[in-house]
């Protein structure tokens, strides 16, 4: 009896479950440092528009 | 911090060789078994991923009464990070015993009480996560602390449903210890440290990224509180 197809089956989705939240991870990363970025930009121009007031 | 940061890469690059340790004991170390064949292999991943789901209750179960005692929101962060970790676990554990279960039992699914109790199980903790998304700040970590002490009593029932009730389901862990060959022992041995590692490196990584999302969300209103003063003032200055 070759039961190869349902250990290959078993494996791949395992390995796709765990792939697919450690994808999901990496764009909360990215989608974070994006919000980072945009903070630096706008205290960047709140900072020059307190010197152009001042 | 900057010592967790230096440690943090050689830990992951651990779970990397580790994991590779395992799928080689997997299927190169560990022996086929005579009754089942090449299909009892799936055991070296369903058996540490159920363990690493109970651990992951267990430590939402621990966080839950810790923020309750203490109202330190890290510990929340801590509890909800450990119930995503664990659903994964979980599912697996789900997907996995069915699929091993077709050729060895000749059905995908039976209303076993450890496969019944599993899924309960799965269910509870996937109702946790939708009662974050479906409450009100204020309350979500209350209610959510709550849930889960009360969600963990599944865990239990759960992990002695095959010595309460009779049950297809074998029993590994006896009080005679591990009813298996030494290579396949070691094998479990190895998959389970790799398991462990990557639970841990996969929590680690999205406590750290619930932390930081938080502190966004704190800088973003403080900005803009700033940004009302600043208009404030410049109207005064008009």
């Amino acid at each position: 009896m070759d039961n190869s197809i349902y250990l290959f089956a078993a494996f791949s989705i395992t390995w796709t479950v765990i792939f697919l939240y450690i994808f999901r991870l990496f764009r909360s990363q990215k989608a974070l440092n994006s919000q980072i970025n945009e903070i630096k930009k706008t205290l960047q121009e709140n900072i020059e528009m307190k010197e152009r007031h001042s | 911090m900057k010592r967790t940061q230096t440690l943090w890469i050689p830990f992951q690059l651990l779970t990397y060789v580790l994991m590779l340790a395992a799928l080689y004991a997997i299927f190169f170390f560990a022996p086929v078994e005579k009754t089942m064949g090449v299909i009892q292999k799936i055991f070296y991943i369903h058996v540490p991923a159920a363990f690493l789901a109970y651990l992951a209750f267990f430590i939402t179960f621990m966080a839950s009464i810790l923020y309750l005692y203490r109202k330190d929101s890290k510990w929340d962060t801590v509890a909800h990070c450990a119930v995503e970790t664990g659903v994964i676990f979980c599912t697996i554990v789900l997907i996995t015993g069915p699929i091993w279960a077709k050729p060895v039992w000749n059905v995908w699914w039976t209303w076993d009480p450890r496969l019944t109790t599993t899924l309960i199980l799965w269910f509870t903790y996937v109702a946790y996560l939708m009662l974050r998304r479906s409450v009100k700040e204020n309350q979500r970590a209350n209610l959510s602390a709550v849930f889960g002490i009360i969600g963990f009593i599944n865990v239990p029932i759960t992990f002695f449903s095959i010595r309460l009730w009779r049950t297809i389901h074998p029993v590994i862990i006896t009080s005679r210890g591990i009813n298996m060959s030494w290579p396949m022992k070691l094998s479990l041995l190895i998959t389970f440290i790799a398991f462990c590692f990557l639970f841990f490196s996969v929590l680690i990584s999205r406590i750290r990224l619930e932390q930081l999302k938080m502190r966004i969300e704190e800088i973003n209103d403080t900005m803009d509180d700033m940004n009302i003063g600043l208009a404030q003032k410049l109207v005064k200055g008009i």
